[in-house]
């Protein structure tokens, strides 16, 4: 085997930037799998200002699972509540929320939620 | 050495085939699904079993049959690179791959694909056209060199276990496409024992017409009919290979995840089928 490897600049710089990137691969899978703990999904809701579109008025949904396992068909509840009782409610539901993601709902309202008091809650969600 | 124009070709052909052999599984949602949802652990031993199949392949089926080992890792490496940069590309134009997402799904989503279509840059470079534009002007000399033993090549070098690592790369090409869907899992709930039975027989059928008894890509220089014995040694062991690459991906996908054995077993053989007639066909497709 000491034949000497004969080859080109293409073939050295795939090979080079091949090399690069699996490695790379490797060491951040590698990084993520040591660093990453077990805690169940952990799912927050943020709620932004409401705007008023065709008569009604939506209200924007940030959830981020800030756990450490994805977690799937989630269910979120938005209600409308004045004085304790419920006025409305909104709900979506979001497909697939992996570990860290961000997602984007909205939720809307025929009452204008500034007149009354806002309340979300993650209803359920199922884990691949 | 090669001219640059030459290596440009076989990595245009590398390209190609990644493509053609991944494309079902770019376009597949519980593909993109897996990647996200599967642990870094299991896609680093997706990763490694991958490499382990192309440096298989590259020994005993690639391009150039009178490699040393540096040069079988060197393709290797090469084609897992291009799997990774080929799968960036197409995930990101389908639209899969957007700056909203986290890095983690990213790396996820992109090496559950890159994986196939490496496998795919692979058969792609030894297999595609090829062989006649290599020998004109300044390729002439060292393209015999490569190919000129070939008739000889296929008797020594194609040894049993190097059929056998074949075997498995063509059942891993084909499996791979059909294994991560839901209709798997589907068919292997609602299937009856019998037809579980009549699947696997199938399978070897269909093993032992491609391998055995067609003619194409001169079967009988690749498999020996010395007795009937021999045919049937040949087949359940291509089956076997068949069922345990079948078995791994599925495993990988998590399909095995809160299975009963008997749900495992079936979507084995479901899946079986797919890796049986990619098993056999690699064997003479593959060389």
């Amino acid at each position: 085997m000491t034949e000497r490897l004969e080859k080109n600049w293409l073939e050295w710089s795939v090979f080079g930037v091949s090399l690069v990137l699996v490695l790379g691969t490797l060491a951040y899978l590698v990084y993520e799998a040591v660093t990453l703990g077990d805690q169940p999904p952990i799912i927050e809701m943020q709620l932004g200002a409401p705007e008023q579109r065709a008569g009604e008025f939506a209200v924007p949904v940030t959830v981020v699972n800030r756990g450490d396992q994805p977690a799937e068909g989630i269910q979120f509840a938005v209600t409308l509540e004045s004085g304790g009782a419920e006025i409305e409610r909104g709900e979506f539901s979001v497909p697939f929320l992996p570990r860290g993601a961000t997602r984007e709902g909205w939720v809307s309202f025929r009452t204008d939620p500034r007149t009354a008091q806002l309340k979300a809650r993650v209803l359920g969600y199922e884990s691949p | 050495m090669r001219s640059v124009n030459k290596s440009l070709k076989e990595y245009i052909r590398g390209v190609a085939g990644g493509l053609l052999f991944s494309l079902p599984l770019l376009y597949t949602m519980e593909v993109w699904r897996m990647g996200v949802v599967a642990h870094p652990w299991r896609l680093v031993i997706y990763m490694l079993a991958t490499f382990v199949l192309l440096l298989g392949y590259n020994f005993f089926g690639g391009l150039r049959r009178d490699a040393n080992f540096a040069e079988v890792a060197i393709d290797s490496v090469e084609e897992m690179g291009l799997g990774l940069l080929l799968a960036v590309v197409a995930l990101w134009l389908l639209g899969r791959i957007t700056f909203d997402i986290t890095p983690g799904e990213i790396a996820g989503i992109t090496i559950i694909e890159a994986m196939t279509v490496a496998i795919g840059v692979s058969v792609g470079t030894a297999q595609l056209g090829g062989e006649d534009d290599d020998d004109k002007g300044e390729g002439a000399n060292e393209s015999n060199g490569r190919r000129d033993g070939d008739a000889q090549d296929t008797g020594e070098k194609t040894t049993f276990g190097g059929q056998m690592v074949i075997a498995a790369c063509g059942a891993a090409l084909f499996a791979a496409n059909v294994a991560p869907t839901e209709e798997i899992v589907l068919i292997a709930a609602q299937i009856s024992v019998w037809r579980i039975l009549a699947l696997a027989l199938l399978s070897l059928a269909l093993g032992a017409l491609i391998l055995y008894y067609s003619d194409f890509m001169g079967a009988h220089k690749f498999v020996h009919f010395d007795a009937h014995h021999d045919v049937l040694v040949g087949m359940a062991v291509t089956y076997a290979v068949a069922l345990a690459v079948s078995a791994s991906i599925l495993w990988f996908f998590g399909r095995f995840d809160g299975q009963p054995l008997i749900g495992c077993l079936a979507q084995t053989v479901v899946l079986g089928v797919a890796a049986m007639m990619g098993a056999a066909a690699g064997r003479l497709l593959l060389q």
